[in-house]
């Protein structure tokens, strides 16, 4: 390449990603915030009318769902990581021979599609079926007990899909973490539980970090756990955008909602950045 | 010419002039991608199809913005081939049904359109893409409205969506002449009806009516009233459907009011019947086609339900289920076999809506799905079925095909009790989704 043209090779490698972006991102973005500031109809046909109000009406009518979604995500998250923390720890530190095999299992349901594992969840929690079943046969449960259509089950079923991907970047993190800084730690006096506290979980801290993110940002869309194992109490704001994107037609409240969950999102992300200290994490 | 050195352009701050251009090009793009809604009908022209890239001032036909802005819409000419000037078929049928809704055999295959394979050669992708009247239509609505084939060439829907894509302009118009089976066996009750008068459109495929079922052993007693399904004493085991129509027509006849007049006083008085009860947990869940296996499986004691899954429910998968029309009245509703804009083959499409009319065809679909069919003739050959069983000393399924030959046209004392499907513009339809979103998301 001759020297003059040289300064073009970051953007020519940036190319490709960038036009992916582009077309894949950036257009669908415009198109659809466009589409948020329009009225009309489906027989009348749409008009760009620079609907601002359309953002505040869509708050304020389903603040309910938002509020819901961001605390089940919230929630979420926590859950994945005291699940996935001891589980990402195990592997790393005491897999040995078998990390392999034990990395394959975690990422073994991703075999199957998400909705086929949340309707199988929903077998295994249905009020009769042979968990809960054999419960109240035995007597430990009232028949009356059930656990689908309540909060509890649509929690349950994102962390059950959502845990892979809190451990696998937690167990990156963990196994870079260089094991002579944790011996190190011994050699000045430092207990066990001291030695995790102050060595190992600050340096986790990005797995943590990246998996939190991993998790609670499609948690807080979703709408298969929700549809299938909830109630009308557990609507998440996902199924609300489903709704009037789908059903009801209503496309510029539904591109709106979308545009507002999009930005909680990134402030929740950018708040939390901000906690967890991004800039240092990026520093190897 | 001084050379300009490449790396000092791009070095240049962003004057503020530029940053103004750059404002005012994205606003200029943002603003062509909404410049629609000239007209309905998705008729685009060879220059339709703004490309993004462009900002778009000619008039784009294209009425809804999805079709603006996409930098990949690919505006087919369509002129509705007209069926007369391509005789022949294609070989190929993509054809989206409900579940439920076609003769399947143990092993998992379609013996009615294996049939139909082996009569024409046309081979048929059949795929029960189908679960819900308007989440199928808003899948397919984008691409009617851009002109783009939908990648289905037969469709079923049911009457009241039929009235809607007739209005917006999504339907071929179907040839007649292709059709002689259908007129020389469909019934006088599903002729001409009122969503899409001659039969221009659609012809029907099965029909029934929406009512109660339940399951006696847990209900305790028989139910004959919509409003059992609001009794505290079946909290969390009733169901409703997710289907605004069926839910709130059904709940409109309770309260005395037939649902073609209904004002919106009266339908907002039928929202708060249903929002109170689903408020105290009446309801399980709000149900498309899934209260079936809910229903079967005993997590429903009672819940709104289609006729013709009940018959099936009761052959194969749960026997003291039962189906009961209201008191205050059914909805009686007709699913139609359409062809939308753009079909790659509509005269495959043609022969196939045309076999359904076949006496034999209609009669296996009907043994099998227990609806109402429109086919003149089925009643006598199913019967005819049953004596053949007998003969053969298949003693149950000959008595199983006898109270299929009862239930496979509706009778006169359904008829007087069921009610057809409102007409309502879309503003109407908006209130009442807006309604009833209400009573199943809280």
């Amino acid at each position: 390449m001759p020297r003059r043209l040289r300064w073009l090779t970051p953007y020519l490698f940036l190319l490709p990603g960038g036009l992916w972006l582009t077309a894949f991102f950036v257009l669908p973005m415009l198109v659809m915030a466009s589409i948020s500031l329009q009225e009309g109809s489906l027989s009348s046909g749409y008009r760009l009318t620079w609907n601002f109000p359309i953002y505040a009406e869509v708050i304020t009518e389903w603040t309910t769902q938002f509020v819901r979604s961001i605390w089940y995500a919230a929630a979420v998250t926590v859950l994945t990581l005291l699940i996935g923390y001891p589980m990402a720890y195990t592997i790393a530190f005491r897999g040995g021979r078998f990390k392999n095999i034990l990395l394959l299992l975690v990422i073994l349901p991703f075999f199957t599609a998400f909705i086929i594992r949340t309707l199988s969840w929903k077998l295994i929690l249905s009020d009769n079926g042979f968990v809960l079943g054999t419960l109240k046969d035995v007597g430990i449960l009232e028949p009356a007990f059930r656990v689908l259509a309540t909060p509890v089950a649509v929690i349950g079923g994102l962390t059950y899909n959502f845990l892979p991907f809190m451990v696998l970047p937690l167990y990156v993190a963990l196994e870079k973490i260089d094991r002579h800084l944790i011996e190190a730690g011994s050699d000045l006096y430092a207990s066990r539980r001291q030695t995790f506290l102050r060595v190992t979980l600050p340096l986790s801290m990005p797995g943590v970090f990246a998996g939190s993110l991993l998790v609670f940002i499609p948690a807080i869309g979703d709408f298969i756990n929700a549809d299938l194992l909830g109630s009308r109490e557990t609507t998440m704001i996902g199924n609300i955008i489903q709704r009037l994107f789908v059903q009801t037609n209503a496309y510029p409240e539904a591109a709106a909602l979308s545009f507002v969950l999009m930005a909680a999102v990134l402030v929740l992300v950018a708040l939390y950045a901000r906690f967890v200290g991004a800039e240092e994490l990026t520093r190897g | 010419m001084t050379e300009v050195d490449a790396r000092e352009l791009l070095d240049r701050p962003t004057s503020g002039l530029r940053r103004l251009v750059a404002l005012g090009a994205t606003m200029l793009l943002v603003a062509g991608c909404g410049i629609a809604g000239q007209s309905p009908t998705p008729a685009p022209t060879g220059t339709a199809g703004p490309t993004a890239t462009v900002a778009p001032t000619s008039g784009s036909p294209s009425p809804t913005a999805t079709a603006g802005g996409s930098p990949t819409a690919a505006p087919s000419p369509t002129q509705a081939p007209s069926p007369t000037e391509q005789p022949s078929p294609a070989g190929q049928l993509d054809f989206a049904n409900w579940p439920l809704y076609i003769d399947i055999d143990d092993s998992g295959a379609y013996p009615t359109l294996d049939k139909f394979t082996a009569e024409t050669g046309i081979s048929v992708r059949y795929l029960e893409d189908i679960n819900d009247n308007e989440e199928f239509f808003g899948l397919v609505q984008p691409d009617l409205a851009a002109g783009n084939p939908t990648g289905y060439d037969l469709m079923v829907f049911t009457d009241w969506t039929v009235e809607r894509m007739i209005r917006l302009g999504y339907l071929e118009p179907l040839d007649h002449s292709l059709l002689p089976t259908f007129a020389a066996n469909a019934q006088e009750l599903y002729l001409d009806p009122w969503y899409d008068p001659g039969n221009v459109y659609s012809i029907p495929y099965q029909s029934g009516i929406t009512g109660i079922a339940y399951n006696p052993t847990l209900t305790g007693r028989e139910i004959t009233s919509f409003d059992d399904l609001f009794d505290p004493e079946f909290a969390g085991r009733a169901g409703i459907f997710s289907e605004m129509r069926d839910t709130l027509c059904l709940t409109l006849l309770s309260m005395g009011v037939e649902p073609v007049t209904a004002t919106i006083e009266q339908v907002q008085a039928a929202q708060q019947k249903l929002l109170e009860a689903a408020q105290r947990n009446q309801f399980r869940s709000d149900y498309g086609n899934d209260y079936y296996d809910a229903l079967a499986a005993g997590d429903l004691a009672i819940t709104i339900a289609w006729s013709g899954d009940i018959s099936q429910m009761q052959l194969y998968d749960n026997a003291d289920v039962r189906f009961v029309v209201p008191e205050t009245g059914g909805m009686l509703w007709v699913d139609n076999m359409v062809i939308p804009k753009g079909a790659a083959h509509p005269i495959d499409a043609h022969a196939m809506m045309d076999f359904w009319y076949d006496v034999e065809n209609a009669t296996a679909l009907t043994e099998y799905i227990g609806y109402f069919t429109p086919v003149s003739g089925v009643a006598e050959q199913v019967l005819e079925d049953a004596q053949t069983a007998r003969d053969e000393g298949d003693e149950e399924w000959a008595a199983q095909l006898e109270v299929i030959s009862q239930t496979a046209f509706p009778s006169n004392d359904q008829l007087q009790n069921v009610y057809t499907y409102p007409q309502l513009t879309e503003e109407e339809e908006r209130t009442w989704n807006d309604l009833f979103n209400e009573v199943i998301a809280d």
